[in-house]
C-alpha cells in the first residue's frame, strides 16, 4: 500500500471509494487504543471475548437498561453505532467513570465521524447513570487532533502481524481477554 | 460454573419453563438447572426435541451423546456466538507448513510425556520403585525434540505410553490386571475404565475447543479426520494422565469398584451402568478440583485448564507467541 495517511484512508473507506486496503475504526477500537493496544490487536482479529467475564456482563446490562426509553441507536453503514438522545445529542453510557478517558475518545470519534463522513455537527454527552453524572463533550480543534492521532495509532497497531507483548496492568483482571492473554 | 450433567437413565429430556427437565421411564421427574452448565452427557436412551436444542443453544450448553456400550457418538454443540475466519486460516496454514505442524505436534507429545511422568513420580514417592520407567520417560522426552516427522513423533508417544502403562500393573490392587492397552473392545476392567475415562476427557475437550473459534477437525499430531474432532484427540492426550488415570487409580485403590460394575464376556469387558455412574461422578469431582494458576493469579478448575489449553493454542496460531503445552506444575 502507498504512504496514504490513515485518516485519509479511513475517510475514503467510509465513503466506499476504491482503496487498496480498506480501513475501518469502530468506537470500541478507540477505547481499546487508549486502554491497551494488545486488546485492540485482539479485537481487530475477531478474537471472541469471554462473555462470562463479570465486567462484560455488567457493561452489557448497563448498556441495555440505561436511558432505554430516551435513546435510540443510529447505525452508520454497520460500522459505527452511536446512540442518540431525543434532543439529538450523541450519548455514550458507561458503567463507571473509572475509565473516563477511553470513553471520551470514543464519543469524540463518533462526533468526528458524523461531522466528516455524514456532514452533521453534533454535541455529545458522556453519562454514568450509576453515578448520576453527565458531561458535555464537544468536537474542538484540539479534540479533532486527538481523534486523528488515535486513528493513525490504531492503524499502526492493527496492520502489525503480531500484537504488542503482554504487560500486566491494574485493570487487566477486568479485561474480557484476560484469560486469553495470560493463559500462556 | 461449568457443571456437567450425566444422564444414565432412559427417558426424555425437555425444556420446562426456564430449566431442563428429565423424565425417566418410570415417570420420575428431575430438574437440571443449566445456567451454569457446560454440557449434558447422555449415556442412556433419551428422547428430545428441537425446543430443547434451542434452549440449550441460548444457554451455550453442549450435549454429548454416547451410544452403544457408551462409545462417544457425537455432540450437539451450541451455535457459536462468533466465528473467526482468520483463526481457521491460521490453523490450516500451521498444519500445511511441515515444520510448524511438527513443532506443535511435538509440544503435545512433550507435554503428554511430562504428565505421564508426573503420575509415575507420584507413585515412585509412595513406596514403588519406578526409577527405570522415570528414566525411560525422561529419555523419550528428550528424544521428542529431535524427531523430524509426524510418524516419528507418534512413535515416541506410543513408546512413552507403553513405558507408562507398564507401571500400572504394579500400582493396581489385586483383581485388577491391566497387561497393556487394548480397546475396541477393552479386554479387561482396567482397559474398560481407561476407555470410558478417555471418552469423557475427549468430550470435555470438544466443549473447550468450542469456546474458541478453533476448528476441531484441524489437528497437528493426529491426522485431521482420523476421528471427527481430531484436534480434541491432540489436546485430550495432555490431560489423560491427570484425569482418566488418576480417577481410575483413586477408585480402584479405594475399592469403590467391584466385579459387579463390569460386564465380562468372552472377548470384552465393559462397565455396567452403575460402574459408569461411579466413574463419572468421581470424574466430575476431579474436574471441579482447583489449582492456583501461576499467571492468572487465581484458582482455576481442572475443567477450566482444558479451556485455557484451547486459548493457548489459538493465541499461538494468531500471534506467533510460543505454545507451551499443559504440564502439571504442582
Amino acid at each position: 500500500m502507498s504512504e496514504a495517511d490513515p485518516v485519509e484512508l479511513l475517510l475514503r473507506s467510509a465513503r466506499d471509494e476504491a482503496v487498496d486496503v480498506s480501513f475501518h475504526v469502530t468506537g470500541v477500537m478507540m477505547q481499546y487504543y487508549v486502554v491497551c493496544e494488545r486488546e485492540l490487536w485482539f479485537e481487530s482479529r475477531d478474537i471472541e471475548i469471554d462473555r462470562d467475564n463479570p465486567s462484560v456482563v455488567r457493561g452489557t446490562q448497563v448498556d441495555n437498561t440505561a436511558y432505554e426509553d430516551k435513546r435510540r441507536n443510529l447505525s452508520i453503514d454497520g460500522r459505527i453505532s452511536p446512540d442518540l438522545l431525543d434532543d439529538g445529542r450523541v450519548v455514550e453510557v458507561k458503567p463507571s467513570s473509572s475509565l473516563i478517558e477511553p470513553a471520551r475518545l470514543q464519543l469524540l470519534y463518533y462526533l468526528w465521524y458524523l461531522d466528516r463522513v455524514a456532514g452533521v455537527e453534533k454535541n455529545g454527552v458522556l453519562a454514568h447513570p450509576r453515578e448520576k453524572k453527565r458531561e458535555t463533550v464537544e468536537l474542538t480543534d484540539e479534540a479533532v487532533q486527538r481523534v486523528e492521532d488515535a486513528i493513525r495509532g490504531i492503524f499502526d497497531v492493527v496492520k502489525s502481524d503480531s500484537p504488542p507483548t503482554a504487560e500486566e496492568r491494574p485493570f487487566c483482571e477486568s479485561c474480557a481477554y484476560y484469560d486469553f492473554c495470560w493463559s500462556c | 460454573m461449568n457443571d456437567n450433567y450425566h444422564i444414565f437413565s432412559d427417558g426424555r429430556v425437555e425444556r420446562h419453563n426456564d430449566t431442563v427437565r428429565l423424565i425417566t421411564e418410570d415417570d420420575e421427574k428431575k430438574y437440571l438447572p443449566i445456567e451454569n452448565a457446560e454440557a449434558l452427557f447422555l449415556h442412556g436412551q433419551i428422547d428430545f426435541n428441537t425446543r430443547l436444542i434451542s434452549f440449550l443453544d441460548d444457554h451455550g450448553v453442549a450435549m454429548h451423546v454416547f451410544g452403544w456400550n457408551d462409545y462417544y457418538a457425537g455432540s450437539v454443540m451450541p451455535e457459536r456466538g462468533q466465528t473467526s475466519g482468520q483463526t481457521v486460516v491460521k490453523q490450516v496454514r500451521a498444519y500445511d507448513d511441515p515444520d510448524h505442524r511438527l513443532d506443535i505436534a511435538t509440544e503435545f507429545v512433550s507435554g503428554s510425556i511430562h504428565n505421564m511422568r508426573a503420575n509415575v513420580a507420584y507413585y515412585d514417592n509412595r513406596g514403588f520403585d519406578f526409577a527405570e520407567a522415570l528414566g525411560d520417560l525422561g529419555h523419550r522426552r528428550e528424544e521428542i525434540s529431535s524427531v523430524d516427522a509426524i510418524d516419528e513423533a507418534m512413535g515416541v508417544e506410543a513408546g512413552a505410553r507403553r513405558a507408562y502403562y507398564a507401571t500400572f500393573d504394579e500400582i493396581l490392587p489385586d483383581g485388577f490386571v491391566f497387561n497393556g492397552r487394548k480397546y475396541n473392545p477393552p479386554n479387561n476392567k482396567v482397559n474398560s475404565l481407561i476407555s470410558f475415562g478417555n471418552s469423557l476427557v475427549y468430550a470435555s475437550v470438544v466443549s473447550a475447543i468450542r469456546a474458541t473459534a478453533l476448528d476441531p477437525t484441524i489437528s497437528y499430531l493426529h491426522e485431521p479426520g482420523e476421528r471427527r474432532y481430531s484436534l480434541a484427540l491432540d489436546i485430550a492426550d495432555l490431560f489423560k494422565p491427570l484425569l482418566t488415570d488418576r480417577v481410575l487409580f483413586r477408585l480402584v485403590n479405594r475399592g469403590q469398584l467391584s466385579a459387579d460394575d463390569f460386564d465380562t464376556e468372552l472377548n470384552s469387558c465393559l462397565l455396567t451402568e452403575s460402574g459408569r455412574k461411579t466413574y463419572s461422578k468421581e470424574f466430575e469431582k476431579t474436574l471441579e478440583e482447583t489449582i492456583e494458576h501461576p499467571n492468572l493469579n487465581r484458582k482455576v478448575s481442572y475443567q477450566y485448564l482444558l479451556r485455557l489449553e484451547a486459548y493457548k493454542l489459538k493465541k499461538h496460531l494468531l500471534t506467533g507467541e510460543a505454545y507451551e503445552p499443559f504440564e502439571r506444575w504442582w
